[in-house]
Protein backbone atom coordinates (compact mmCIF):
# COMPACT_ATOMS: atom_id res chain seq x y z
CA UNK A 1 0.00 0.00 0.00
CA UNK A 2 1.42 3.17 -0.74
CA UNK A 3 1.84 5.93 1.71
CA UNK A 4 -1.12 8.48 -0.39
CA UNK A 5 -3.33 5.21 0.34
CA UNK A 6 -2.14 5.33 3.88
CA UNK A 7 -3.25 8.80 4.30
CA UNK A 8 -6.69 8.77 2.38
CA UNK A 9 -7.43 5.99 4.72
CA UNK A 10 -6.38 7.99 7.62
CA UNK A 11 -8.22 10.97 6.94
CA UNK A 12 -11.44 8.79 6.54
CA UNK A 13 -11.14 7.26 9.97
CA UNK A 14 -10.17 9.91 11.75
CA UNK A 15 -12.66 12.21 11.33
CA UNK A 16 -15.14 9.50 12.66
CA UNK A 17 -13.28 8.98 16.15
CA UNK A 18 -14.86 10.30 19.10
CA UNK A 19 -13.59 13.62 20.48
CA UNK A 20 -11.14 13.40 23.42
CA UNK A 21 -10.56 15.98 26.06
CA UNK A 22 -9.37 16.02 29.44
CA UNK A 23 -11.95 13.17 30.67
CA UNK A 24 -10.45 10.75 28.63
CA UNK A 25 -6.93 10.79 30.62
CA UNK A 26 -7.32 8.23 32.52
CA UNK A 27 -5.22 6.12 35.43
CA UNK A 28 -5.79 2.72 33.70
CA UNK A 29 -3.48 -0.39 34.08
CA UNK A 30 -1.64 -1.73 31.51
CA UNK A 31 -2.94 -4.98 31.50
CA UNK A 32 -6.34 -2.64 30.47
CA UNK A 33 -4.43 -0.84 27.90
CA UNK A 34 -2.95 -3.71 26.23
CA UNK A 35 -6.57 -4.85 25.95
CA UNK A 36 -7.63 -1.98 24.73
CA UNK A 37 -4.99 -1.76 21.73
CA UNK A 38 -5.97 -4.86 20.82
CA UNK A 39 -9.12 -4.19 20.00
CA UNK A 40 -7.79 -0.79 17.88
CA UNK A 41 -6.81 -1.95 14.58
CA UNK A 42 -4.82 0.78 13.99
CA UNK A 43 -2.76 3.94 15.46
CA UNK A 44 -2.19 6.06 12.53
CA UNK A 45 -0.01 8.87 13.74
CA UNK A 46 0.58 12.81 12.10
CA UNK A 47 4.32 13.89 13.20
CA UNK A 48 4.07 17.38 13.37
CA UNK A 49 7.92 18.36 13.63
CA UNK A 50 10.18 16.77 11.33
CA UNK A 51 13.25 18.50 9.02
CA UNK A 52 14.59 17.22 5.69
CA UNK A 53 17.97 17.82 4.25
CA UNK A 54 21.17 18.21 6.30
CA UNK A 55 21.51 18.93 9.81
CA UNK A 56 24.41 21.58 9.64
CA UNK A 57 26.63 20.25 12.19
CA UNK A 58 27.09 16.20 11.55
CA UNK A 59 25.75 13.69 9.25
CA UNK A 60 22.41 12.00 11.03
CA UNK A 61 21.39 8.70 9.76
CA UNK A 62 18.24 9.68 8.60
CA UNK A 63 19.12 12.72 6.88
CA UNK A 64 18.25 11.73 2.92
CA UNK A 65 14.02 11.89 2.65
CA UNK A 66 13.97 8.15 1.45
CA UNK A 67 15.15 6.72 4.67
CA UNK A 68 13.16 9.09 6.81
CA UNK A 69 10.05 8.30 5.23
CA UNK A 70 10.89 4.62 5.40
CA UNK A 71 11.51 5.08 9.14
CA UNK A 72 8.34 6.87 9.68
CA UNK A 73 6.40 4.67 7.93
CA UNK A 74 7.75 1.60 9.94
CA UNK A 75 6.23 3.58 12.85
CA UNK A 76 2.75 4.41 11.52
CA UNK A 77 3.23 7.51 10.72
CA UNK A 78 1.35 8.57 8.13
CA UNK A 79 1.72 11.70 7.56
CA UNK A 80 4.47 14.57 8.88
CA UNK A 81 5.00 18.39 8.47
CA UNK A 82 8.48 19.18 6.75
CA UNK A 83 10.62 22.19 7.78
CA UNK A 84 13.95 22.62 6.20
CA UNK A 85 17.62 22.31 8.30
CA UNK A 86 18.25 24.63 4.87
CA UNK A 87 16.21 27.40 6.37
CA UNK A 88 18.53 27.67 9.51
CA UNK A 89 20.77 29.65 8.28
CA UNK A 90 20.47 30.12 4.16
CA UNK A 91 19.65 33.36 3.06
CA UNK A 92 18.04 32.81 -0.34
CA UNK A 93 14.61 31.09 1.29
CA UNK A 94 13.15 31.02 -2.52
CA UNK A 95 15.65 28.06 -2.92
CA UNK A 96 15.14 27.15 0.30
CA UNK A 97 11.28 26.49 0.21
CA UNK A 98 11.65 25.17 -3.51
CA UNK A 99 14.06 22.80 -2.67
CA UNK A 100 11.59 21.64 0.38
CA UNK A 101 8.06 21.77 -2.26
CA UNK A 102 9.84 19.94 -4.53
CA UNK A 103 11.50 17.16 -2.09
CA UNK A 104 7.86 17.04 -1.04
CA UNK A 105 6.54 16.32 -3.95
CA UNK A 106 8.56 13.06 -4.70
CA UNK A 107 8.17 12.06 -1.06
CA UNK A 108 4.07 12.17 -0.77
CA UNK A 109 4.03 11.47 2.99
CA UNK A 110 5.78 15.37 3.41
CA UNK A 111 3.32 18.49 3.73
CA UNK A 112 6.25 21.50 3.29
CA UNK A 113 6.35 24.05 5.88
CA UNK A 114 8.29 27.03 4.63
CA UNK A 115 10.76 28.90 5.99
CA UNK A 116 10.37 32.50 6.80
CA UNK A 117 13.13 35.20 7.98
CA UNK A 118 11.92 38.39 8.98
CA UNK A 119 15.39 39.75 9.14
CA UNK A 120 15.80 39.48 4.96
CA UNK A 121 14.96 42.08 2.55
CA UNK A 122 11.36 40.62 0.96
CA UNK A 123 10.45 38.61 3.53
CA UNK A 124 6.45 39.37 3.09
CA UNK A 125 7.29 38.05 -0.38
CA UNK A 126 8.91 34.83 1.03
CA UNK A 127 5.75 34.96 3.36
CA UNK A 128 3.23 35.40 0.07
CA UNK A 129 5.00 32.29 -1.98
CA UNK A 130 4.46 29.86 0.98
CA UNK A 131 0.82 30.81 1.90
CA UNK A 132 -0.72 31.88 -1.51
CA UNK A 133 1.39 30.45 -4.36
CA UNK A 134 2.48 27.00 -2.64
CA UNK A 135 -0.62 27.05 -0.52
CA UNK A 136 1.35 25.83 2.32
CA UNK A 137 -0.40 25.01 5.60
CA UNK A 138 1.65 27.02 7.71
CA UNK A 139 5.36 28.80 7.94
CA UNK A 140 8.09 27.57 10.36
CA UNK A 141 9.93 30.65 12.02
CA UNK A 142 13.52 30.49 13.41
CA UNK A 143 13.96 33.39 15.98
CA UNK A 144 17.11 32.39 17.49
CA UNK A 145 18.95 31.36 14.76
CA UNK A 146 17.67 34.69 12.73
CA UNK A 147 17.99 36.77 15.64
CA UNK A 148 15.23 38.49 16.32
CA UNK A 149 13.30 38.29 19.37
CA UNK A 150 9.51 37.95 19.57
CA UNK A 151 8.62 41.33 20.48
CA UNK A 152 9.64 42.34 17.88
CA UNK A 153 7.15 43.71 14.95
CA UNK A 154 7.66 41.45 11.96
CA UNK A 155 7.04 38.55 14.26
CA UNK A 156 3.49 40.06 15.11
CA UNK A 157 3.07 40.98 11.35
CA UNK A 158 4.16 37.48 10.43
CA UNK A 159 1.77 36.20 13.33
CA UNK A 160 -1.43 38.37 11.79
CA UNK A 161 -0.76 38.09 8.33
CA UNK A 162 -0.82 34.08 8.43
CA UNK A 163 -3.75 34.22 10.35
CA UNK A 164 -5.38 36.41 8.31
CA UNK A 165 -4.56 33.69 5.45
CA UNK A 166 -6.21 30.92 7.87
CA UNK A 167 -2.63 29.51 8.29
CA UNK A 168 -0.62 28.42 11.18
CA UNK A 169 2.93 29.16 12.46
CA UNK A 170 5.19 26.77 14.01
CA UNK A 171 7.97 28.76 16.26
CA UNK A 172 10.69 26.29 16.89
CA UNK A 173 11.99 26.80 20.89
CA UNK A 174 15.10 24.91 20.15
CA UNK A 175 16.75 22.61 18.04
CA UNK A 176 19.43 21.31 20.44
CA UNK A 177 20.26 21.29 23.82
CA UNK A 178 22.25 24.57 24.44
CA UNK A 179 24.81 22.26 26.26
CA UNK A 180 25.60 20.10 23.50
CA UNK A 181 25.70 22.98 20.94
CA UNK A 182 29.50 23.75 18.57
CA UNK A 183 31.66 26.56 21.11
CA UNK A 184 31.40 29.06 18.64
CA UNK A 185 27.98 28.86 17.47
CA UNK A 186 25.78 29.07 20.63
CA UNK A 187 22.56 29.50 20.24
CA UNK A 188 19.76 30.20 23.76
CA UNK A 189 16.12 28.91 23.32
CA UNK A 190 13.73 31.42 21.73
CA UNK A 191 12.41 33.71 24.71
CA UNK A 192 9.03 33.11 24.81
CA UNK A 193 7.65 35.49 27.47
CA UNK A 194 5.90 37.62 24.79
CA UNK A 195 4.06 35.44 23.10
CA UNK A 196 0.90 35.09 25.46
CA UNK A 197 0.27 38.80 24.74
CA UNK A 198 0.55 39.47 21.16
CA UNK A 199 -1.26 36.12 20.48
CA UNK A 200 -3.73 37.19 22.64
CA UNK A 201 -3.93 40.50 20.04
CA UNK A 202 -4.70 38.13 17.20
CA UNK A 203 -7.55 36.57 17.58
CA UNK A 204 -7.77 33.35 16.17
CA UNK A 205 -3.78 32.84 15.72
CA UNK A 206 -2.42 29.75 16.17
CA UNK A 207 0.98 28.85 17.05
CA UNK A 208 2.61 25.90 17.77
CA UNK A 209 5.55 25.53 19.42
CA UNK A 210 8.56 22.86 18.57
CA UNK A 211 10.80 21.39 20.66
CA UNK A 212 10.01 23.36 24.11
CA UNK A 213 10.50 21.69 27.27
CA UNK A 214 7.78 23.76 29.50
CA UNK A 215 8.86 24.76 32.73
CA UNK A 216 9.28 27.17 34.89
CA UNK A 217 6.32 29.96 35.48
CA UNK A 218 6.28 30.84 31.98
CA UNK A 219 4.56 27.44 31.25
CA UNK A 220 1.19 28.47 33.19
CA UNK A 221 1.13 31.73 31.04
CA UNK A 222 1.42 29.64 28.08
CA UNK A 223 -1.35 27.43 28.70
CA UNK A 224 -4.02 30.53 29.77
CA UNK A 225 -3.57 31.66 25.85
CA UNK A 226 -6.02 28.90 23.49
CA UNK A 227 -3.95 29.63 20.47
CA UNK A 228 -0.88 28.13 21.72
CA UNK A 229 -0.20 24.61 21.49
CA UNK A 230 2.68 22.47 21.87
CA UNK A 231 4.53 19.64 20.58
CA UNK A 232 5.99 16.28 22.15
CA UNK A 233 9.47 16.18 20.46
CA UNK A 234 11.50 17.26 23.94
CA UNK A 235 9.13 16.71 26.68
CA UNK A 236 10.77 13.85 28.48
CA UNK A 237 10.45 11.91 31.80
CA UNK A 238 8.43 9.00 31.99
CA UNK A 239 4.77 11.01 32.18
CA UNK A 240 5.91 14.09 31.12
CA UNK A 241 3.92 14.02 27.84
CA UNK A 242 0.44 12.76 29.97
CA UNK A 243 1.64 15.68 32.36
CA UNK A 244 1.58 18.28 29.84
CA UNK A 245 -1.63 16.89 28.56
CA UNK A 246 -3.78 17.36 31.61
CA UNK A 247 -2.48 20.79 32.10
CA UNK A 248 -3.43 21.89 28.88
CA UNK A 249 -7.49 22.54 27.16
CA UNK A 250 -8.21 19.93 25.55
CA UNK A 251 -6.14 19.09 21.47
CA UNK A 252 -3.42 21.26 22.57
CA UNK A 253 -0.46 18.64 22.03
CA UNK A 254 0.68 17.30 19.16
CA UNK A 255 2.76 14.73 18.40
CA UNK A 256 6.07 15.67 17.04
CA UNK A 257 9.30 13.70 17.11
CA UNK A 258 12.09 16.53 15.79
CA UNK A 259 13.57 13.70 13.49
CA UNK A 260 15.67 13.01 11.83
CA UNK A 261 17.62 14.72 14.47
CA UNK A 262 16.18 13.19 17.25
CA UNK A 263 15.22 9.58 17.07
CA UNK A 264 11.75 9.47 16.18
CA UNK A 265 11.30 6.23 18.20
CA UNK A 266 11.91 8.40 21.68
CA UNK A 267 8.98 10.41 21.10
CA UNK A 268 6.59 7.67 19.97
CA UNK A 269 7.43 5.47 22.85
CA UNK A 270 6.81 8.69 25.68
CA UNK A 271 3.25 8.96 24.34
CA UNK A 272 2.44 5.94 25.94
CA UNK A 273 5.34 4.27 28.20
CA UNK A 274 3.48 5.48 31.45
CA UNK A 275 0.47 3.83 31.19
CA UNK A 276 -1.78 7.18 31.71
CA UNK A 277 -3.30 7.39 27.85
CA UNK A 278 -6.49 5.34 27.07
CA UNK A 279 -6.41 4.56 23.35
CA UNK A 280 -8.98 7.08 22.73
CA UNK A 281 -6.43 10.00 24.38
CA UNK A 282 -3.29 8.64 22.52
CA UNK A 283 -5.53 9.12 19.49
CA UNK A 284 -5.58 13.12 20.14
CA UNK A 285 -1.90 13.32 20.93
CA UNK A 286 -0.91 11.44 17.58
CA UNK A 287 -3.35 12.44 15.17
CA UNK A 288 -6.69 14.61 15.92
CA UNK A 289 -5.28 17.47 17.33
CA UNK A 290 -3.21 17.89 14.67
CA UNK A 291 -5.72 17.40 12.15
CA UNK A 292 -8.03 20.08 13.88
CA UNK A 293 -5.17 22.52 14.24
CA UNK A 294 -4.40 21.89 10.96
CA UNK A 295 -7.95 22.76 9.44
CA UNK A 296 -8.38 25.27 11.83
CA UNK A 297 -11.06 23.67 13.81
CA UNK A 298 -9.40 24.18 17.22
CA UNK A 299 -10.69 25.13 20.70
CA UNK B 1 2.64 -5.60 12.15
CA UNK B 2 -0.13 -5.58 14.47
CA UNK B 3 2.29 -6.61 17.19
CA UNK B 4 4.45 -3.19 16.34
CA UNK B 5 1.32 -1.48 16.75
CA UNK B 6 0.56 -2.44 20.06
CA UNK B 7 3.89 -1.45 21.02
CA UNK B 8 4.41 1.99 19.46
CA UNK B 9 7.88 2.53 18.42
CA UNK B 10 8.95 -0.70 20.70
CA UNK B 11 10.46 -4.35 19.63
CA UNK B 12 8.08 -6.88 20.50
CA UNK B 13 7.49 -7.83 23.95
CA UNK B 14 8.94 -10.92 23.51
CA UNK B 15 11.97 -9.09 21.91
CA UNK B 16 12.90 -7.06 24.38
CA UNK B 17 12.86 -10.04 27.18
CA UNK B 18 15.51 -11.64 24.98
CA UNK B 19 17.40 -8.21 25.32
CA UNK B 20 17.85 -8.88 29.43
CA UNK B 21 17.88 -5.71 29.90
CA UNK B 22 20.06 -4.47 33.30
CA UNK B 23 19.67 -0.65 33.38
CA UNK B 24 22.74 0.51 34.79
CA UNK B 25 21.52 4.22 35.55
CA UNK B 26 18.15 4.36 37.38
CA UNK B 27 17.55 7.51 39.06
CA UNK B 28 14.56 7.75 41.22
CA UNK B 29 14.28 10.81 43.36
CA UNK B 30 18.22 11.03 42.27
CA UNK B 31 18.93 13.85 44.81
CA UNK B 32 15.90 13.72 47.69
CA UNK B 33 15.39 10.25 49.39
CA UNK B 34 13.16 11.96 51.44
CA UNK B 35 12.80 12.23 55.03
CA UNK B 36 12.18 9.02 56.44
CA UNK B 37 15.23 7.73 54.18
CA UNK B 38 13.75 6.47 51.23
CA UNK B 39 9.66 7.73 50.72
CA UNK B 40 10.69 9.89 47.77
CA UNK B 41 12.64 6.90 46.30
CA UNK B 42 10.07 4.50 46.65
CA UNK B 43 7.58 6.76 44.76
CA UNK B 44 9.64 7.32 41.82
CA UNK B 45 10.02 3.70 41.60
CA UNK B 46 6.37 3.13 41.69
CA UNK B 47 5.98 5.69 39.15
CA UNK B 48 8.74 4.15 36.88
CA UNK B 49 7.04 1.01 37.13
CA UNK B 50 4.78 0.63 33.73
CA UNK B 51 8.15 1.86 31.80
CA UNK B 52 9.85 -1.16 33.79
CA UNK B 53 7.32 -3.53 32.81
CA UNK B 54 6.57 -2.60 29.51
CA UNK B 55 10.58 -2.41 28.20
CA UNK B 56 10.50 -5.69 30.05
CA UNK B 57 13.94 -4.67 32.58
CA UNK B 58 15.29 -7.33 34.14
CA UNK B 59 17.47 -5.45 36.70
CA UNK B 60 17.80 -2.06 37.53
CA UNK B 61 21.03 -0.12 39.85
CA UNK B 62 20.14 2.82 41.29
CA UNK B 63 22.54 4.94 43.47
CA UNK B 64 22.16 5.29 47.42
CA UNK B 65 23.17 8.27 49.63
CA UNK B 66 24.74 7.14 52.75
CA UNK B 67 25.23 9.60 55.11
CA UNK B 68 28.15 11.15 53.49
CA UNK B 69 26.56 14.30 53.19
CA UNK B 70 25.60 14.34 49.63
CA UNK B 71 22.62 15.85 49.75
CA UNK B 72 20.77 18.92 50.91
CA UNK B 73 18.82 17.82 53.46
CA UNK B 74 20.54 17.37 56.67
CA UNK B 75 17.31 15.76 58.49
CA UNK B 76 17.99 13.04 56.10
CA UNK B 77 21.67 13.00 57.04
CA UNK B 78 21.21 12.59 60.62
CA UNK B 79 19.33 9.90 59.87
CA UNK B 80 20.93 7.92 57.43
CA UNK B 81 23.81 7.99 60.23
CA UNK B 82 21.82 7.37 62.85
CA UNK B 83 19.90 4.45 61.50
CA UNK B 84 21.25 3.23 58.29
CA UNK B 85 19.19 0.63 57.61
CA UNK B 86 16.67 2.58 56.29
CA UNK B 87 18.63 3.29 53.08
CA UNK B 88 17.77 -0.67 52.41
CA UNK B 89 14.23 0.01 52.26
CA UNK B 90 14.06 0.03 48.11
CA UNK B 91 16.32 -3.06 47.78
CA UNK B 92 14.05 -4.47 50.59
CA UNK B 93 10.57 -4.19 48.61
CA UNK B 94 12.48 -5.32 45.12
CA UNK B 95 14.80 -7.55 46.36
CA UNK B 96 13.98 -9.36 42.57
CA UNK B 97 14.34 -6.05 39.94
CA UNK B 98 16.76 -3.38 41.93
CA UNK B 99 20.91 -3.26 42.28
CA UNK B 100 22.27 -0.61 44.29
CA UNK B 101 25.70 1.44 44.49
CA UNK B 102 26.45 4.08 46.77
CA UNK B 103 26.67 7.77 46.07
CA UNK B 104 30.55 9.02 47.31
CA UNK B 105 31.42 11.56 48.56
CA UNK B 106 35.25 12.18 47.47
CA UNK B 107 35.91 15.48 49.91
CA UNK B 108 35.32 13.21 52.84
CA UNK B 109 37.72 10.39 52.15
CA UNK B 110 38.14 8.82 55.43
CA UNK B 111 34.23 8.55 56.03
CA UNK B 112 34.42 7.16 52.40
CA UNK B 113 36.35 4.35 52.68
CA UNK B 114 34.55 3.74 55.90
CA UNK B 115 31.57 3.63 53.89
CA UNK B 116 32.97 0.80 51.32
CA UNK B 117 32.95 -1.45 53.98
CA UNK B 118 30.07 -1.07 55.20
CA UNK B 119 28.27 -1.29 51.60
CA UNK B 120 30.27 -2.75 49.15
CA UNK B 121 32.57 -5.17 51.76
CA UNK B 122 29.82 -6.40 54.33
CA UNK B 123 26.95 -5.19 52.59
CA UNK B 124 24.77 -5.21 49.16
CA UNK B 125 25.73 -2.53 47.38
CA UNK B 126 27.68 -3.40 44.11
CA UNK B 127 29.68 -0.27 43.38
CA UNK B 128 29.79 3.60 43.54
CA UNK B 129 28.42 6.55 42.44
CA UNK B 130 30.55 9.63 41.91
CA UNK B 131 28.21 12.41 41.05
CA UNK B 132 29.06 15.82 39.05
CA UNK B 133 27.12 18.25 41.26
CA UNK B 134 25.77 18.72 44.79
CA UNK B 135 27.32 18.69 48.46
CA UNK B 136 31.15 17.23 48.33
CA UNK B 137 31.13 16.67 44.40
CA UNK B 138 34.95 17.17 43.65
CA UNK B 139 35.96 16.84 39.65
CA UNK B 140 37.52 13.03 39.44
CA UNK B 141 40.82 14.97 38.58
CA UNK B 142 41.53 15.57 42.21
CA UNK B 143 43.99 13.77 44.28
CA UNK B 144 41.63 12.60 46.48
CA UNK B 145 40.04 9.82 44.32
CA UNK B 146 43.30 8.00 44.08
CA UNK B 147 43.04 6.46 47.30
CA UNK B 148 38.77 5.85 46.91
CA UNK B 149 39.70 3.95 43.44
CA UNK B 150 42.29 1.87 45.11
CA UNK B 151 40.15 0.23 47.92
CA UNK B 152 36.82 0.22 45.16
CA UNK B 153 39.46 -1.57 42.93
CA UNK B 154 40.19 -4.08 45.97
CA UNK B 155 37.03 -4.92 46.70
CA UNK B 156 35.80 -5.32 43.00
CA UNK B 157 33.24 -2.59 42.91
CA UNK B 158 32.34 -1.08 39.75
CA UNK B 159 32.94 2.86 39.37
CA UNK B 160 29.83 5.15 37.67
CA UNK B 161 31.79 8.37 37.11
CA UNK B 162 29.25 11.43 36.06
CA UNK B 163 30.35 12.71 33.53
CA UNK B 164 29.84 16.08 30.81
CA UNK B 165 31.37 18.01 27.96
CA UNK B 166 29.12 21.44 28.02
CA UNK B 167 29.34 24.17 25.65
CA UNK B 168 30.51 27.05 27.20
CA UNK B 169 31.98 25.22 30.39
CA UNK B 170 31.31 23.21 33.47
CA UNK B 171 28.65 24.08 35.57
CA UNK B 172 30.00 23.47 38.56
CA UNK B 173 33.06 22.66 40.14
CA UNK B 174 32.01 19.78 41.35
CA UNK B 175 31.74 18.52 37.65
CA UNK B 176 34.09 15.88 35.38
CA UNK B 177 34.70 15.15 31.76
CA UNK B 178 34.89 12.29 30.12
CA UNK B 179 38.93 13.66 29.36
CA UNK B 180 39.64 14.15 33.04
CA UNK B 181 38.20 10.86 34.01
CA UNK B 182 40.31 9.25 30.89
CA UNK B 183 43.72 10.86 33.06
CA UNK B 184 41.82 8.86 35.98
CA UNK B 185 41.87 5.28 34.42
CA UNK B 186 45.09 5.68 33.21
CA UNK B 187 46.53 5.37 36.57
CA UNK B 188 44.61 2.28 37.18
CA UNK B 189 44.43 -0.11 34.09
CA UNK B 190 42.77 -3.07 35.34
CA UNK B 191 39.87 -1.01 37.12
CA UNK B 192 36.76 -0.69 35.11
CA UNK B 193 35.20 3.21 34.91
CA UNK B 194 31.62 3.77 33.38
CA UNK B 195 31.26 7.38 32.08
CA UNK B 196 28.38 8.33 33.01
CA UNK B 197 26.11 10.30 30.00
CA UNK B 198 28.95 9.55 27.54
CA UNK B 199 29.65 13.30 28.26
CA UNK B 200 26.43 14.35 26.94
CA UNK B 201 28.08 15.84 24.06
CA UNK B 202 28.83 12.87 22.81
CA UNK B 203 30.84 13.40 20.14
CA UNK B 204 33.64 14.66 22.11
CA UNK B 205 33.07 11.92 24.96
CA UNK B 206 33.38 8.92 22.90
CA UNK B 207 36.64 10.32 21.36
CA UNK B 208 37.83 11.42 24.76
CA UNK B 209 38.01 7.84 25.93
CA UNK B 210 38.43 5.98 22.89
CA UNK B 211 41.77 5.71 23.33
CA UNK B 212 40.87 4.15 27.25
CA UNK B 213 40.23 0.37 26.88
CA UNK B 214 38.80 0.14 31.48
CA UNK B 215 36.22 2.85 30.53
CA UNK B 216 33.07 1.99 29.02
CA UNK B 217 30.07 4.43 28.24
CA UNK B 218 26.91 4.92 29.46
CA UNK B 219 24.21 6.08 27.32
CA UNK B 220 21.53 8.78 29.39
CA UNK B 221 20.61 11.63 30.33
CA UNK B 222 20.73 13.84 27.01
CA UNK B 223 18.26 13.64 24.35
CA UNK B 224 17.51 11.22 21.90
CA UNK B 225 20.11 12.82 19.58
CA UNK B 226 20.50 10.44 16.40
CA UNK B 227 23.99 8.63 16.01
CA UNK B 228 25.08 8.23 19.50
CA UNK B 229 25.22 4.48 19.51
CA UNK B 230 26.45 4.22 16.07
CA UNK B 231 29.64 6.12 16.95
CA UNK B 232 30.47 4.43 20.30
CA UNK B 233 29.80 1.08 18.37
CA UNK B 234 32.30 2.07 15.85
CA UNK B 235 34.61 4.12 17.64
CA UNK B 236 34.70 1.97 21.36
CA UNK B 237 33.20 -1.50 20.32
CA UNK B 238 29.67 -2.72 21.21
CA UNK B 239 31.63 -4.58 24.15
CA UNK B 240 32.50 -0.75 25.57
CA UNK B 241 29.04 0.65 26.28
CA UNK B 242 26.60 0.15 28.62
CA UNK B 243 22.85 1.41 29.15
CA UNK B 244 21.32 3.18 31.68
CA UNK B 245 17.09 4.69 31.56
CA UNK B 246 17.87 7.80 33.80
CA UNK B 247 14.01 6.90 34.69
CA UNK B 248 11.91 8.47 35.85
CA UNK B 249 13.00 12.47 34.74
CA UNK B 250 14.34 10.88 31.76
CA UNK B 251 12.23 7.85 29.65
CA UNK B 252 11.86 5.03 28.33
CA UNK B 253 11.48 6.94 25.22
CA UNK B 254 14.61 8.62 24.92
CA UNK B 255 17.21 6.45 26.79
CA UNK B 256 15.54 2.89 25.08
CA UNK B 257 15.47 4.07 21.23
CA UNK B 258 18.95 5.15 21.35
CA UNK B 259 19.87 1.49 21.32
CA UNK B 260 16.76 -0.05 19.39
CA UNK B 261 16.57 1.94 16.83
CA UNK B 262 20.60 1.99 16.27
CA UNK B 263 22.20 0.98 12.71
CA UNK B 264 24.22 -2.11 14.45
CA UNK B 265 23.75 -6.07 14.91
CA UNK B 266 21.30 -7.70 17.33
CA UNK B 267 24.00 -8.87 19.00
CA UNK B 268 25.53 -5.47 19.79
CA UNK B 269 22.09 -4.52 21.19
CA UNK B 270 22.56 -7.23 23.94
CA UNK B 271 26.12 -6.76 24.73
CA UNK B 272 24.86 -3.05 25.20
CA UNK B 273 21.38 -3.66 26.84
CA UNK B 274 22.41 -5.52 29.90
CA UNK B 275 25.58 -8.40 28.82
CA UNK B 276 28.39 -5.92 29.18
CA UNK B 277 27.06 -4.53 32.78
CA UNK B 278 26.38 -7.83 33.79
CA UNK B 279 30.10 -8.83 33.24
CA UNK B 280 31.48 -5.51 35.12
CA UNK B 281 29.04 -6.61 38.15
CA UNK B 282 30.04 -10.35 37.73
CA UNK B 283 32.75 -9.90 40.70
CA UNK B 284 30.54 -8.55 43.30
CA UNK B 285 27.87 -10.06 42.39
CA UNK B 286 30.09 -13.76 42.58
CA UNK B 287 31.50 -12.28 46.03
CA UNK B 288 27.90 -11.25 47.08
CA UNK B 289 26.99 -15.07 46.63
CA UNK B 290 29.95 -16.66 47.79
Amino acid sequence: MSSEDDFSRFSRRELLTASVGMASLAMISSARLQAMEDDSSEFPIIDTNVSLFRWPFRRLPLDTTAALQKKLQSLGIVQAWAGSFEGLFHRDLVGVNSRLIEECRQHKMFVPIGSVNPTLPGWEQDLQRCLAEESMLGIRLHPNYHGYTLDSPNFSRILKLATEAGRFVQLAVALEDTRTQPEQLQVPDVDLTPLPTIVKRIPQARVQLLNDRPRGSLINQLRAVPGIYFDTARVDGTDGIPNLVQSVEPGRVLFGTHSPFLIPEAALIRTHESGRFNPSALRSVLAENAERFREGNVT
Amino acid sequence: MKDDIIQLGLPSAQRLKDYRIWDSYFTPSHSRPGRDGSELIIADIERSLPAIEKGQFEKLCYFAHVGLGTTTDPDFEKLAQSTPEVILKPLQRWPNLLLGMIILNASKVEESLEALDRWLRDGPMLGVYFPGGGPGALPCSHRNFHRLVERIADLGGVIMQHTWFKTGGKQGAGESTPAELAQLAAHYPNQPFICAHAGGEWEQGNRAVAESPNILVETSGFDATAGFIDMAVRDLGAERVVFGSHLPSRSLGTELSKVIAADISERDKRMILGENYRQLLQPMLKSKAD
